[in-house]
């Protein structure tokens, strides 16, 4: 029976399958794409299919690549241009900071030169903000207060690659800087800069180590890290008032450095202010700002 | 790459085999065109010497329900068949025929292929296995299998 079924089978398949044939339809579109896609486009050498393929497929997949390759550059290439800092603004009180600013006038790193300074720049929300909104803010910001004692000081030391966002940026620090006692400017240039990095220093606090170092040469960077700008420039206030009275009169010496020393608060930032303004015109005559700093105290 | 009267002769030569292969696997005919072309274009670009016509007959089969498989492999495509879709009736043929494909194609894929091969292009077990690269007993199974579905498809039909 079931050799019966096998043969009955196998006749009406032959039979069934031999109603299907492909329509003449079919065929001559088949040919139809073959010599469309193969034979009419054939280039002369022998490998030209294959390169038919390659600009079907392969071409697709080399200009995604491409575009994507250059969408990756530009977005390397344009964080590149944002993230770079081109000038920086030092603001030391005691906690020594340093804000990098991009082309663009925005903050795009701030660190800390100390301890304090870390713990400052830790706490502070500032990133990518203009640079003017983020000085008004730092100045006004809780975590600044807590480190200003009545008497502090603080300075602001400008550096920057072109002379154009640089002095936009010192005019800017000027202002706020204005109607306040308590705030100096100053000006650095970016080798200062470089310097000040290597000995692990804001520039705002090399600079002042420099001048320092004009009067003691034992002083280390170390040695000044953690003071406060008033203390440092009390320092340099009191070696430069004890060599000037040197000069002037040995035996008014003592008393000398003493009344320098009880002048008024207005009076010593009027002085550090003319010495930074004199340090501004000093950097574009390529003296460093602490030279003229110095020569103008001799 | 073969020359276009080769492709041409083969495609006069093999496409109802192609198309048979087709109808058992796909379920619309613009895949069957893509299949078509797939296969052509594999044969043009194939340019190894074939030993003999059942060599090259034998490539073509097997070149086509791998396509096929491919096809529906891709997981783009909705998988889910329904019979009355499946069927396809392009040709005149006598109800008794049209029953008996419907019966193999509510078979699954693996006991079509098979049936096709054995009933309709007279390929033994052993040639089976060859171009379905299945082992020879494997291939009995199914053909065995394959039968005894197809016989109780028929005789419930007819019962009913």
């Amino acid at each position: 029976m079931n050799r019966d079924f096998n043969n009955e089978l196998n006749t009406d398949l032959k039979n069934a399958f031999g109603h299907i044939h492909a329509e003449n339809a079919l065929k001559e579109r088949t040919k139809d794409y073959l010599s469309q896609k193969i034979y009419n486009h054939t280039p002369r050498w022998k490998t030209g299919f294959s390169l038919h393929l390659f600009r079907k497929t392969t071409v697709f997949r080399h200009t995604a690549a491409l575009t994507a390759c250059l969408i990756a550059l530009l977005f390397i290439g344009g964080s590149w241009v944002f993230m770079t800092p081109t000038a920086f603004i030092s603001i030391d009180i005691n906690p020594s900071l340093e804000l990098g600013i991009n082309r663009f006038n925005r903050i795009v790193s701030i660190r800390g030169y100390n301890e304090d300074g870390e713990e400052l720049a830790g706490s502070l929300d500032i990133r990518f903000m203009d640079y003017d909104a983020a000085l008004v803010s730092l100045l006004d910001s809780q975590e600044l207060e807590s480190y200003l004692s009545p008497d502090a000081l603080i300075t602001f030391t400008v550096a920057g690659d072109s002379e154009a966002q640089y002095n936009e940026i010192f005019e800017c620090v000027e202002s706020c800087a204005d109607g306040r006692s308590d705030i100096q400017c100053h000006s650095g240039d970016m080798s200062e800069m470089q310097n000040a990095h290597e000995a692990g220093l804001s520039f705002g606090k090399y600079r002042a180590y420099l001048i320092l170092k004009e009067f003691d040469s034992s002083v280390t960077p170390d040695d000044i890290r953690d003071l406060t700008m008033r203390e440092l420039y009390d320092l340099i206030d009191s070696y430069s008032d004890s060599s000037e009275s040197e000069n002037i009169s040995s035996a008014d010496s003592c008393s000398g450095s003493t009344d320098q020393e009880n002048r008024s608060q207005e009076d010593r930032s009027q002085e550090d202010r003319s010495r930074g303004s004199r340090s501004q015109g000093s950097r574009h005559h390529g003296n460093t700002g602490q030279e003229s700093g110095r020569h103008s105290h001799k | 790459m073969r020359s276009e009267e080769e492709a041409r002769r083969a495609i006069d030569l093999y496409a109802d085999t192609v198309r048979r292969i087709c109808m058992i696997h796909l379920k619309n005919y613009a895949d069957t065109e893509d299949i078509f072309q797939t296969v052509f274009l594999k044969y043009v670009l194939h340019t190894a010497p074939f030993d003999s016509p059942e060599h090259e007959k034998a490539w073509i089969i097997r070149v086509t329900i791998n396509a096929c498989r491919d096809l529906l492999r891709n997981v783009f495509r909705n998988r889910t068949v329904s019979l009355d879709q499946l069927i396809e009736k392009p040709q005149d043929m006598p109800e008794s025929c049209s029953e008996l494909l419907e019966a193999v194609l509510s078979l699954p894929a693996k006991y079509r292929d098979v049936i096709y091969l054995h009933y309709y292009e007279g390929y033994t077990a052993p040639e089976i296995s060859g171009i379905l690269k299945k082992n020879i007993n494997t291939v009995y199974t199914l053909l065995t299998r394959a039968r005894k579905l197809l016989k109780n498809r028929l005789e419930g039909g007819d019962g009913e």
